[in-house]
C-alpha cells in the first residue's frame, strides 16, 4: 500500500485533487447544520460578495465550537480518507483507461461512497441531537434508539472511517495488480 | 488476447453512486427542509421536525431578555442547561452582549428547549429551577442563575443538581423554601412545553438552536454552537436589513 501511494501522490495532480476533494467533504460536513442559513445568506441578503464569503469561511471554525472532539477527529478522518479514495481511484481509472471490471472496483467505490454515507448520519452535534441521524430515525419512528447507542449516533461517523478505509485498501489492490485481459 | 468488455458487475458502481447521491440528498432535503407541523417525541426530547423560522414567538414580556428589548437585531436561543455545545454557545453569546448589547443594537433572548431523551436526569429541573429563580429574583437574577449553572455544570448530565442548584438560588440571595415551594408547584410545566413547542415549529431539532430576528422581521435561523466570529458576522448582516 505505501508503493501504491508514492506511485499515486509523486504526480501532483492527485495530490490537488485529494485536496480538493478533502476540502469540499469537509465544508459539506461542517456547513450541513446551517445549510439553510448558509442559502438564505448568500442569495437573499443585503450583504457585499466579501461579506458572505466571510461568513462562509468563519462557519468553517464551527468544527472547534461544534463538534465533541471525537466529532471533530472522524468528520477530518472521512473528509481526508473521501480524498485520497477519490485520487486512488482516479488514479486507477486513469491507469485502466478501460471499463471498471470486476468486484473490486466495484467494491472500492461502493466504499468510499458507503463510507461517505455513514459518515454523514454521523455528522452533527451527538450529545444535542445528531442531526441527519435524528431526522431519519425519527422517519422510520425511531427516535428513541438514539438514546440505546452508546455514543448517541457518533457510530456512524467511525463506521464511515472503516470503510473508507477499507475501499483504500481495496482500491491499492486493485492498483497492484497486474494489467490482464480477462474473459 | 481477449478485448474487455463491460459486464454486469462494472454496473455495480455506479449504481452504488447514484443510491448513495440519492441517500444523501434526501437525507439533507429532509434534516433542512423539514416535514409536516413539528412535534416533540413522546411530548419531549428530540425534535422531530423543521419548520418555518418565520413561526418564532413574538419576543414579550414573558420572556428572559438581556439587552435593549427594542434592539435592531434579537437572537432568539432555544437551549438546554445541559447540552455541553449550549454552554460553549453561552460564553459565546455573553461576548456577543459584550460587543453589540451596550449599544442596544442587539437582544438576547433565552428559551428553554430541555432535551429530556438525552439528558432526562437535569435538563427538565434545571429548566424549571431558572423560572422559579426569575421568579423569586427578577430578570437579572435569572441571568446570573443561568451564567452560573453553565459554569458549573460539567454536562451531559454529570451535574448533581441536587447541591449545585441549591449552592446557586444561596447565592442569589433567594429564599429556599419559596424556592422549593416554586418547583414543586409545577406551575412552569406548560412555559417550557411552549418554548420546545416553539423551538420545533421553526425547526430546532437539537441546542443550541437559534433564530436571528433582524430588524425589518427578516428571520435567520442559527444552528448549533457556531464561533463567535460567525455570530458576529449574522448580526452584521441582520443589521443591514432595515
Amino acid at each position: 500500500m505505501v508503493y501504491v501511494f508514492r506511485k499515486v501522490f509523486s504526480n501532483v495532480q492527485y495530490v490537488i485533487l485529494t485536496a480538493i476533494v478533502t476540502g469540499l467533504v469537509f465544508a459539506f460536513a461542517v456547513w450541513l447544520p446551517n445549510l439553510k442559513l448558509i442559502g438564505e445568506v448568500t442569495f437573499n441578503s443585503n450583504a457585499s460578495a466579501i461579506e458572505k464569503i466571510s461568513f462562509l469561511y468563519s462557519l468553517l471554525g464551527s468544527i472547534q465550537t461544534n463538534f465533541s472532539a471525537i466529532s471533530a477527529g472522524y468528520t477530518i478522518a472521512i473528509a481526508v480518507l473521501f480524498g485520497i479514495n477519490i485520487a486512488l481511484l482516479a488514479y486507477y481509472i486513469r491507469a485502466r483507461r478501460a471499463a471498471l471490471q470486476g468486484s473490486g472496483a466495484a467494491l472500492s467505490i461502493g466504499g468510499s461512497v458507503g463510507g461517505l454515507v455513514s459518515g454523514v448520519f454521523g455528522i452533527g452535534c451527538a450529545a444535542c441531537g445528531t442531526f441527519l441521524f435524528t431526522s431519519t430515525l425519527a422517519l422510520f419512528g425511531a427516535g428513541g434508539l438514539l438514546a440505546i447507542l452508546p455514543l448517541g449516533g457518533e457510530e456512524f461517523g467511525f463506521l464511515g472511517v472503516g470503510l473508507l478505509a477499507y475501499s483504500i485498501y481495496l482500491t491499492s489492490n486493485k492498483i497492484m495488480e497486474p494489467m490482464v485481459c480477462k474473459q | 488476447m481477449n478485448e474487455t468488455t463491460p459486464n454486469a458487475a462494472s454496473l455495480t458502481a455506479p449504481v452504488a453512486i447514484v443510491i448513495a447521491g440519492i441517500l444523501i440528498a434526501g437525507a439533507v432535503l429532509y434534516s433542512n427542509k423539514g416535514q409536516s407541523a413539528g412535534a416533540v417525541e413522546d411530548g419531549q426530547g428530540i425534535a422531530q421536525a423543521a419548520g418555518s423560522t418565520n413561526s418564532v414567538r413574538p419576543v414579550n414580556d414573558s420572556d428572559h431578555i438581556q439587552g435593549n428589548p427594542d434592539a435592531l437585531v434579537k437572537i432568539v436561543e432555544y437551549s438546554d442547561f445541559e447540552c455541553p455545545f449550549c454552554k460553549r454557545f453561552h460564553e459565546t453569546m455573553n461576548q456577543i452582549m459584550d460587543e453589540y448589547g451596550n449599544s442596544g443594537q442587539v437582544a438576547w433572548v433565552y428559551r428553554h428547549f430541555p432535551l429530556d431523551q438525552l439528558h432526562p436526569k437535569n435538563a427538565r429541573i434545571e429548566a424549571v429551577a431558572s423560572e422559579c429563580v426569575n421568579e423569586l429574583g427578577g430578570n437579572d437574577a435569572f441571568w446570573r442563575f443561568a451564567n452560573r449553572l453553565f459554569e458549573l455544570t460539567p454536562s451531559n448530565d454529570q451535574t448533581d443538581a441536587k447541591t449545585v442548584i441549591p449552592q446557586i438560588v444561596r447565592e442569589l440571595g433567594i429564599n429556599e423554601q419559596d424556592f422549593n415551594t416554586c418547583m414543586d408547584s409545577g406551575k412552569y410545566d406548560k412555559h417550557i412545553e411552549s418554548d420546545i413547542a416553539n423551538a420545533v415549529e421553526t425547526g430546532g431539532q437539537g441546542t443550541p438552536w437559534s433564530i436571528v430576528i433582524a430588524e425589518n422581521g427578516k428571520t435567520f435561523s442559527l444552528s448549533g454552537a457556531q464561533p463567535y466570529a460567525s455570530v458576529k458576522q449574522l448580526i452584521e448582516i441582520a443589521l443591514q436589513d432595515k
